[in-house]
């Protein structure tokens, strides 16, 4: 339910009266510098969060690993040795930081599978299902707040709107509940569950993860379409359209160039937001649809309290919000300068 | 978006039919959440072999699950759980979110720019994953799982708190008594904490309803509850094992949650249009721009020039 507004070209206001070469590499340090100030400690916190979960922990990895018979006082010292956990937490916190980013997560407790292996194992799972959704979500969610925002006040715009809040109340397992009864257990038109990789034919990969996507996008889609036509609404009325009317343009290229660029920016803001809440769905839709993905992952790890295997999931997670919400930014302000430069 | 909705007059939250048919769904659930397992017509464990997977009937008003179970008499006796761990989290996400959101605007410079990182940082962090990380540390109990799911509600609460009291902190009447020699307690307690409140108030609202989402996730997947026990999240994770005997049953839980969450969102919606909060602007989750109005972080959404 979060409505955004931006107005356009924050950083080109701000800089003021510089000439205008000048301004722009200033204003370019600047939104470096503003960068880094906020995204270091990002990194870092969520990354120490991480880390300090498996500390509060309590538990003991060395009498885990050696057993109930083997774990004497000095073979847990030697291990704890070996594990480098008889460091201080934020000397543990660095190493462990800087193994991380050299891809080394360390080992499962019980298995002594580098956690990289099972993640890089799991991940194509969520990736196929994330992307797919995110496509279906821009499919579904563009279509329909366009049209919407085109047709306001008519009949496809309340039905919309309606279904929009429907969709809200509805969490993706729920809504992924509802996509196997009626195409996996009423009608038999798409597997129920499990995953096969592109590999093997990308017509069943599709039809394995067309559901899963689909449950998750569904919220994503709702979001998107309720802020583009709300920001769509407000573009459609502003003079630089009418003027473009009055030009004699065609209506499609004003709604293409004039309009749609410049009421993208919120419905994307609402993509970077939603994002966590796409990958928890992931973990939903995993659930429902029994494929073996890293929330499958999670909750075996969790269970077994495998600390570094869910220490390096929740760091691969967090990198990955991270990144897209970089990449959104960056078409963010992309998005903005290109039209100050076409000068709508 | 317009930002703030024309201000309707007092009272008008009930005069909107939606409204009031949110607080009447929110109070028969309030009521389910205090006496619903002694309202429940049959006892929600007992199991009856001779009678799986049965549809609605005069004995069993939403039929059987696959024990023989009284599903009507499970969601019910359910509902506390459900709803008071949701209220749990939604209070610590209050707390530690409300108070800092009002403090960082008082206390200094340093101070919000920390708390805030803090928030951002948390905001990276996918609920179910960071609720899973935590019950791994902490233990598995749903009491125990309601502390990650309170802390990961706090940013929300912090950045609307926040930009709220930066709003009001501003005006002119603050700048006046401050010119008088009011302390900043004194600001906050009798020009900025009411003016804050409706806002605080639409938060809660529609963080009760994702907090209500998140438990029935964490009680379907298992997390906190032991099986005898029931819970909407749980209802539903049993009824998807049996999807070929019972593919109705689902729906049952399924749309309870809806409805639910549903009320929820109408009953925010009714206290912003009540209370003319206005539709708070929410920045990209990491916010990189180095202009001063933006680099705050928020701001009340303007018509556009």
């Amino acid at each position: 339910m979060t409505v955004i507004s931006l107005t356009r070209g924050g950083a080109a206001d701000a800089a003021g009266a510089t000439p205008p070469r000048r301004r722009r590499g200033r204003v370019a340090l600047a939104r470096l510098g503003g960068g880094l100030a906020v995204l270091v400690p990002i990194v870092f916190l969520s990354s120490f969060i991480t880390y300090w979960l498996g500390a509060l922990s309590n538990s003991n990895p060395a009498a885990t690993i050696l057993g109930q018979d083997a774990a004497t006082p000095a073979a847990v010292a030697r291990y704890d040795k070996y594990l480098g956990l008889d460091h201080p937490l934020l000397v543990q916190y660095w190493n462990w930081l800087v193994q991380a980013v050299h891809g080394n997560l360390g080992r499962s407790y019980f298995t002594q599978i580098p956690v990289s292996h099972s993640i890089a194992q799991r991940l194509p799972v969520d990736l196929s299902i994330a992307i797919l959704a995110v496509v279906l979500a821009v499919l579904i969610g563009g279509t329909a707040g366009t049209v919407a925002a085109i047709r306001r006040g008519g009949w496809f715009d309340r039905g919309v709107t309606v279904v929009c809040s429907a969709v809200s109340t509805l969490p993706a397992f729920v809504v992924g509940i509802i996509l196997v009864v009626l195409f996996a257990v009423s009608v038999h038109a798409l597997p129920a569950n499990g995953y096969v990789g592109p590999t093997s034919g990308v017509g069943d990969w599709l039809s394995h993860i067309i559901l899963p996507a689909l449950a998750l996008s569904l919220q994503v889609s709702a979001d998107t379409a309720r802020q583009l036509r709300t920001s769509l609404v407000q573009v459609l009325e502003q003079n630089y359209i009418v003027g473009a009317k009055v030009r004699g343009l065609p209506y499609r290229r004003i709604l293409v160039r004039h309009a749609l660029r410049n009421a993208t920016g919120p419905a994307l803001v609402i993509l970077g937001i939603d994002f966590p809440q796409m990958l928890a769905g992931a973990v939903a839709a995993e659930a429902v649809f029994s494929l073996p993905g890293l929330g499958q992952l999670l909750l075996e790890s969790a269970e077994t309290r495998d600390i570094p295997v869910v220490q390096g999931l929740l760091l691969v997670i967090c990198t990955f919000v991270i990144v897209v919400n970089l990449v959104i930014n960056t078409a963010l302000n992309w998005l903005y300068r290109a039209g100050d430069e076409v000068g709508t | 978006m317009s930002g703030r909705r024309r201000l309707t007059g007092p009272g008008s939250a009930r005069r909107l039919p939606s409204a009031r048919i949110a607080v009447g769904i929110l109070a028969v659930i309030a009521i389910l959440a205090g006496f619903g397992s002694m309202l429940a017509p049959q006892d929600p464990l007992t199991i009856n072999a001779n009678a799986l997977f049965q549809g609605p009937s005069a004995h069993h008003l939403l039929g059987t699950d696959y024990l023989g179970r009284d599903v009507l008499s499970r969601l019910m006796a359910g509902a506390r759980l459900s709803v008071l761990t949701a209220l749990e989290a939604v209070g610590i996400g209050l707390a530690l979110g409300a108070i800092p959101g009002i403090a960082t605007v008082f206390v200094g410079r340093w101070f919000d720019f920390a708390v805030n990182r803090i928030a951002d940082a948390l905001m990276t962090f996918p609920s179910i994953f960071f609720v899973v990380a935590v019950t791994a540390a902490l233990g598995n109990g749903l009491v125990q799982a309601m502390i990650p799911v309170g802390i990961l509600l706090a940013p929300g609460f912090f950045r609307v708190t926040r930009a709220a009291t930066l709003e009001h902190a501003r005006a002119q009447y603050v700048e006046a008594a401050k010119l008088l020699g009011a302390s900043k307690l004194h600001v906050i307690r009798v020009h900025v904490l009411h003016k804050v409140l409706p806002n605080i108030m639409v938060t809660t609202a529609s963080m009760t309803a994702a907090a209500l989402l998140t438990v029935s996730f964490l009680t379907f997947l298992g997390i906190g509850v032991q099986p005898p026990t029931p819970t909407w999240g749980g209802i539903l994770s049993s009824d998807l094992d049996y999807l070929s005997q019972a593919p109705w049953a689902p729906f049952i839980p399924g749309a309870l949650i809806a409805v639910t969450v549903g009320a929820l969102n109408a009953l925010a919606d009714a206290f912003r249009d009540r209370s003319g909060a206005g539709m708070l602007v929410l920045p990209p989750l990491i916010h990189i721009d180095p202009s001063p109005e933006r680099a705050d972080g928020h701001r009340q959404s303007q018509p556009a020039a």
